[in-house]
């Protein structure tokens, strides 16, 4: 049995190099990786074949709960000039501590008349607070105020305005901020929604593929 | 150590004077490491992209009061959709309101399609009227369903109260609460 051994080179590869790819790559994800911007209140929005991004600066947010409150998410670099607006729009003044609370906290969830209490409240707290949501009735329509004083602060400059509603959430809520918002002149708003995979074989993946959000 | 290397390792030849002490390898398998940083990377990739909310775009028209400014619509093209309680979808092609029928959001497309191919371009329109039980979803879905199937043309008004009653009383003898 004289049988000729073959050398065999070894199978064994170092794998040290590889691993310290993988981890650093990771950590360079983790680090990277924004984390979801605090949520106002638990909203699931529904999902549709949108594909573009929801844009987060000059965002004006309305969210819809499906009690049918509706709050307002600011940006950050709205959130300053739009108090001081409602404040002497509306002859409430606010005290400066009043203002440079409200420019911390992360969504307005009351009637201007409560903003005050609204924003010493903490944000682990806001969960156990009921919440009133900012009233929207005929009689006494406030989001269109902050829509107008918004407006007053970015003449002239692009603001873009978000809607999103829960999936359980009344059409008639919906229908209500649509109005504020006309009352305000403004037509054009982005329904934020989650992905969706464009249904195979309709209308629109036969389409050419434009480049989407052209308005 | 050379006590337990003499009593233990008796059949190994020992070279003349020198104590062979055997090392343990500090080579640690790395392969299990990696594979879990790959899998933590994959992980991480899907979650960033996923989370991220899409915008629908909405334009709404101006509201107005002259007639004359309104859109008229073809008869023979105009399809009504119209959304109630419980996910059920009313529909009814040109201005007769009676001839309410009843589908689902699955079935939507399909009648959507079909009144699409028979009519001219030109002439197709759809109205859509969420009725006051109907929620944020459906109509996101039905608008979602005017991108689906590239329809140009189509606006969002309210039911009339004539169109909300025959609903109702859908609703009444179909037992849709």
């Amino acid at each position: 049995m004289g049988r000729a051994k073959i050398k065999r080179g070894s199978t064994n590869i170092d794998m040290t190099a590889m691993c310290d790819v993988a981890f650093l790559l990771l950590s360079y994800f983790i680090l990277i990786a924004e984390f979801k911007p605090a949520e106002a209140i638990e909203v699931n929005p529904p999902s549709s074949v949108a594909s573009k991004a929801a844009p987060q600066t000059d965002a004006f947010l309305v969210s819809i709960s499906p009690e049918g409150q509706v709050f307002v998410q600011l940006s950050e670099e709205m959130k300053g000039d739009v108090i001081e607006e409602i404040s002497t729009a509306r002859n409430l003044n606010f005290s400066a501590e009043d203002k440079s609370l409200f420019k911390q906290s992360l969504f307005i969830g009351t009637p201007l008349s409560q903003l005050p209490q609204f924003v010493r409240i903490k944000p682990e707290n806001l969960h156990s607070v009921k919440l009133t949501g900012i009233p929207i009735d005929s009689t006494n329509n406030e989001l269109e105020a902050w829509i107008n004083a918004a407006l007053n602060v970015y003449k002239g400059k692009k603001i873009n305005w978000l809607i999103k509603g829960d999936n359980n959430s009344k059409y008639l809520v919906f229908r209500d901020v649509i109005n504020s918002f006309k009352k305000n002149e403004v037509f054009k708003y982005q329904l934020v929604t989650n992905a969706e995979d464009i249904p195979a074989e309709s209308e629109l993946a036969r389409k050419p593929q434009k480049t989407e959000g052209t308005e | 150590m050379a006590e337990m290397e003499a009593k233990g390792g008796g059949g190994h030849k020992k070279g003349p004077g020198v104590k062979k002490s055997k090392k343990l390898s500090t080579r640690v398998d790395l392969t299990p490491m990696v594979d879990l940083g790959f899998l933590l990377i994959t992980f991480f990739i899907f979650t960033t992209t996923m989370s991220q909310p899409t915008a629908m775009n909405l334009a709404m028209p101006k509201d107005t009061d002259k007639p004359d400014e309104l859109n008229k619509v073809k008869e023979s093209g105009a399809l009504t959709l119209m959304m109630g309680k419980g996910d059920v979808v009313y529909y009814y092609f040109g201005n007769d309101p009676t001839k309410l029928q009843t589908t689902g959001y699955k079935d939507v497309r399909k009648i959507i399609l079909d009144k699409k191919k028979n009519t001219p371009v030109d002439d197709f329109f759809i109205t859509i009227k969420p009725n006051r039980d109907a929620t944020y979803k459906n109509a996101v879905d039905i608008l979602d369903e005017m991108a689906i199937n590239d329809i140009k043309r189509y606006a969002m008004i309210d039911p009339t109260e004539d169109e909300y009653k025959l609903i109702q009383l859908t609703e009444q003898a179909g037992g849709i609460k």
